[in-house]
C-alpha cells in the first residue's frame, strides 16, 4: 500500500523532529500548567458553606459561632433544613453544607473527660467541583479536630452529589486544553504539507506512480495518528490535573477526534492555498488564535456578543468544547449531543472533500 | 561505448523517447521551444547547455511533472499526456534540486521510491545494498540524511533513481558538486547501466559528455541547436583550425603578412593565434623563422567540446 508507505515516511520525519513534537505536546501542556498555577494557587479563596445545626447544643452552637465563622477563608450562612441548602449548592450559591448530627455536643465533652468518643460531621458537596470540596473537607476536619482537641481524625461523612452547574477551574483545564491542542494541528498539518511542496519533495514523489489520493491519504492518516497521541496524552494529563471523568470515554474521544479530522482538513486547504512554509504559518494562526478565543477553550463563550457567537458555532471547537463537557463531566449519551455530533460530522466531511479538491488541484501545477 | 549500432530507425518501437514539437512557455518566457528528439532504445543521451536553455524544463515534461504548452513527447511508447501514470512505473527521476527526506536514514530514503514502486523486501535489500556500496555510504546507512554533506546527500539523491530499476532514466546534472573521486564512482555505475538502460542526462561538464554520451545534443534557448556523437561534434569544428604560437621578435610586417594570407590573426605579447580553414603548421613556421621571429613554442590546437559550446552558442559552459 503506497499511502501507507508514505504515511510511515511522514510519521517518522515528524516524530524525529523534537521542535515539532514539543510544540505540539509542549504548548497545550504548557498552558495547562499554567491554567493550573492560576486557579489552583494561594490565592485566598473564600467558600461560602452552609451549616443545619442537627444538635442544637450549646457546643454545637460555640462550634459554629466561634469556630468555624473565625475561619477566615469559609464564609458560613446558617441554615434550618437540608432542603434549601441542597438548592443553594445546587445553585451554586455554597460550596458545601455540613449537617452537625445530633449528639455532636456530647460527643466533644466525653472526649474532654478522656472518654473514648466518635466525632461526625455530614459534609455534603457538588461531586464535579472535586478541588474546592477537597480543601473544605481538610479545613473542616482541621478545626473539628482542634475545637475538639483530639489526635483521631475526625469521621466525615462525605456526601458527594452531582450537579450540572456552572463552569469551573476543571471544566475549562480539560476540553478547552484538548481543544487548543487540535486547534494547534491546523499549523502543524499545514507545515508537514507545505514543507513538502516547498522542498521539492513533492516533485519527486510525483515522479513515482504514487496517486494523489496516496498522497493525500499518507498525509491524512499520518496526521491523524498525531491527533490520537495528541488526544490520548491530554485527556490522561487533564485527568491527572484532576479532571473528573463521568461519561463515556470513548465518546469524548470521537468527539475530539473529529475535531482533529476538521483540524487536518483546515490544515489541508491553508497547504494547497500556500506556496512556501512562510505563507502557510501566518495562515494558520490567523484561523487558529481566533477560534482559540471563540471556541471557549480560554473563558466561557457566554461571555462573547452574540454576533460572535454566531461566528464561533459556526466553526466546530466551540461545538466540541460543549460537547465533549457535557459528556465528560455531566456523564451525558449520544442522544443529548447529537446536534453537536452531527454538526462535527458534517464539518469533518465537507472540509476534508475540499482540502482534497484543492490539494489535489496544488499538485497538478 | 559502441555497446549499440547507432543506424537511424524507422519504427517508433526502437526509441525510448520521442518528442514532437515538444513546446513550454511560462507567461510568454519560451523556456522549451519546439524540440525534436528521438532517443533509442539503450541509448545514453547528453543535454548540454547553458544556464538557462530549458534542459530541466523538458526533462519535467518528459516525467510528466509538467504540461506542455505545446506539441507531446512518447516515453517507451507512452504518451506524456494521456498515460503519465504508465510512464511514471517506467522511469527513474534524479532531479536538479537534491530531494531526500531529512530525517530519514539512507534505507529508509531508498526504500520509500522502492515500495513505492512495488519492489519487493528482499530485492530492496540487496538492491540498497549495492547502491549504497557504489556511493560509499554503506558505513552511514542508518544515519539521518540530514547530518549528510552536500556530496553525500547528492549521491544518495541519484541513487534514489536507480533503486527499482526502472528502464528509462532522468538524470539532471546528476554529479553536480560532487568530488572527483563520487564523480568517478557515479560515471563508472552509469557506463555499467549503458546499454541496458536509456538515459537521458544534462550536465555542464564537457568532460562528463564526451566520457559518458553516446550522443549530445547542445541545447541553447529552449532549442536543440547541434546534436551528434561527441566525436561528430568535434569533427565539425575541424573546418576551423587554429594555431598557437609564442615567439619573440615579431615584426609588424610578418603580423600584416600572416594576416593577408589567414581568416584570422590576434597577435597580444609575443602570442600568435591564427585561425582558418586550413593551416600549414611547416610554412607558417618556416615564414615566421625567416622574418627573424624566435619562436618558442608552437601547436596546433583539438578542438574541445567546450569550443564546440563556445562557437555554437557564443556562451562559455557555467562550472
Ligand atoms: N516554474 C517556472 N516558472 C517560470 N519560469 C520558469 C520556471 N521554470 C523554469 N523557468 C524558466 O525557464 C527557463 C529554462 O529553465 P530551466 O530550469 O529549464 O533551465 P536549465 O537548462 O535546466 O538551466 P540550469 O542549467 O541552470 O539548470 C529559464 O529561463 C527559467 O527562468
Ligand atoms: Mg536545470
Amino acid at each position: 500500500m503506497r499511502f501507507l508507505e508514505l504515511a510511515s515516511r511522514n510519521l517518522k520525519e515528524t516524530y524525529r523532529d523534537p521542535l515539532a513534537l514539543g510544540f505540539l505536546l509542549g504548548f497545550p501542556l504548557l498552558f495547562m500548567l499554567l491554567f493550573g498555577a492560576i486557579f489552583s494557587g494561594d490565592s485566598i479563596p473564600n467558600y461560602s458553606i452552609g451549616v443545619i445545626d442537627g444538635d442544637g447544643t450549646p457546643l454545637s452552637h460555640s462550634f459554629i459561632d466561634e469556630v468555624l465563622t473565625e475561619v477566615p477563608t469559609l464564609e458560613v450562612a446558617n441554615y434550618d433544613d437540608t432542603a434549601t441548602a441542597r438548592k443553594d449548592l445546587k445553585f451554586g450559591d455554597l460550596r458545601a453544607y455540613i449537617v452537625i448530627p445530633q449528639g455532636f455536643g456530647e460527643q466533644v465533652s466525653q472526649n474532654w473527660e478522656g472518654k473514648e468518643t466518635n466525632i461526625t460531621l455530614d459534609i455534603t458537596y457538588d461531586e464535579s467541583d472535586i478541588m474546592t470540596s477537597e480543601q473544605i473537607i481538610s479545613i473542616i476536619n482541621t478545626v473539628t479536630r482542634s475545637f475538639a482537641r483530639i489526635e483521631i481524625p475526625v469521621t466525615i461523612n462525605a456526601n458527594p452529589i452531582h450537579i450540572e452547574t456552572e463552569i469551573t477551574f476543571i471544566d475549562f483545564m480539560g476540553p478547552g486544553i484538548i481543544v487548543f491542542g487540535l486547534l494547534i494541528l491546523i499549523p502543524t498539518s499545514a507545515r508537514i504539507m507545505v514543507s513538502d511542496k516547498e522542498k521539492g519533495f513533492l516533485s519527486r514523489l510525483l515522479t513515482t506512480p504514487a496517486r494523489p489520493l496516496d498522497f493525500i491519504s499518507g498525509y491524512s492518516l499520518c496526521l491523524v495518528v498525531i491527533a490520537i497521541i495528541q488526544i490520548v496524552i491530554f485527556i490522561a494529563a487533564s485527568w491527572g490535573f484532576g479532571m473528573d471523568i463521568v461519561g463515556s470515554l470513548w465518546l469524548a474521544f470521537l468527539i475530539f477526534l473529529l475535531t482533529g479530522l476538521c483540524s487536518i482538513g483546515i490544515g489541508m486547504v491553508v497547504a494547497s492555498l500556500s506556496k512556501n512554509e512562510n505563507q502557510a504559518e501566518p495562515l494558520c494562526w490567523l484561523f487558529a488564535m481566533p477560534l482559540a478565543m471563540l471556541s471557549g477553550c480560554w473563558f466561557s463563550i457566554e461571555m462573547l456578543p452574540s454576533y460572535l457567537r454566531i461566528i464561533a458555532y459556526a466553526f466546530p471547537y466551540a461545538h466540541t468544547i460543549e460537547s465533549a463537557r457535557a459528556v465528560l463531566i455531566r456523564g451525558v449519551g449520544l442522544e443529548a449531543i447529537s446536534s453537536d455530533f452531527l454538526f462535527l460530522i458534517g464539518w469533518a466531511v465537507v472540509i476534508f472533500a475540499i482540502g482534497i479538491i484543492l490539494f489535489r488541484r496544488s499538485m497538478r501545477s | 561505448m559502441s555497446l549499440h549500432k547507432v543506424e537511424p530507425a524507422e519504427a517508433s518501437d526502437d526509441f525510448a523517447i520521442q518528442t514532437f514539437n515538444l513546446t513550454k512557455i511560462f507567461n510568454r518566457l519560451v523556456a522549451v521551444d519546439g524540440i525534436e528528439l528521438n532517443i533509442k532504445k539503450g541509448e545514453l543521451f547528453a543535454l548540454l547547455g547553458p544556464n538557462g536553455a530549458g534542459k530541466t524544463t523538458a526533462i519535467n515534461m518528459l516525467c510528466c511533472l509538467l504540461k506542455p504548452t505545446g506539441g507531446t513527447a512518447t516515453v517507451m511508447g507512452y504518451d506524456i499526456n494521456r498515460q503519465p501514470f504508465k510512464i511514471k512505473e517506467l522511469i527513474g527521476v534524479s532531479p536538479q534540486e537534491t530531494v531526500i527526506s531529512e530525517r530519514l536514514n539512507c534505507w529508509e530514503n531508498l526504500s520509500l521510491i522502492g515500495k513505492i514502486h512495488g519492489v519487493n523486501a528482499r530485492e530492496l535489500k540487496i538492491r540498497s545494498q549495492q547502491l549504497l556500496e557504489t556511493i560509499g555510504l554503506t558505513g552511514r546507512a542508518k544515519d539521518q540524511v540530514r547530518k549528510f554533506s552536500g556530496g553525500m546527500k547528492r549521491r544518495l539523491n541519484v541513487m534514489m533513481a536507480l533503486i527499482h530499476n526502472p528502464e528509462v532514466l532522468f538524470l539532471d546534472e546528476p554529479t553536480l558538486g560532487l568530488d572527483p573521486q563520487a564523480r568517478r564512482a557515479i560515471w563508472e555505475y552509469i557506463v555499467r547501466l549503458k546499454g541496458e538502460k536509456t538515459i537521458l542526462l544534462t550536465t555542464h561538464y564537457m568532460d562528463e559528455a564526451d566520457f559518458l554520451a553516446d550522443r549530445i545534443g547542445i541545447m541553447d534557448e529552449g532549442k536543440i541547436v547541434t546534436l551528434g556523437t561527441s566525436t561528430e561534434l568535434k569533427t565539425s569544428m575541424l573546418e576551423k583550425h587554429t594555431m598557437i604560437i609564442y615567439a619573440w621578435n615579431l615584426t609588424q610586417k610578418v603580423i600584416n603578412e600572416m594576416r593577408s594570407r589567414y581568416a584570422e590573426v590576434e597577435v597580444t605579447n609575443g602570442t600568435m593565434i591564427i585561425t582558418d580553414k586550413q593551416l600549414d603548421f611547416k610554412e607558417i613556421v618556416d615564414r615566421l623563422h625567416s622574418s627573424g621571429a624566435v619562436i618558442r613554442s608552437a601547436y596546433i590546437k583539438e578542438p574541445t567540446l567546450d569550443d564546440v559550446f563556445l562557437h555554437i552558442t557564443g556562451k562559455e559552459l557555467r562550472e
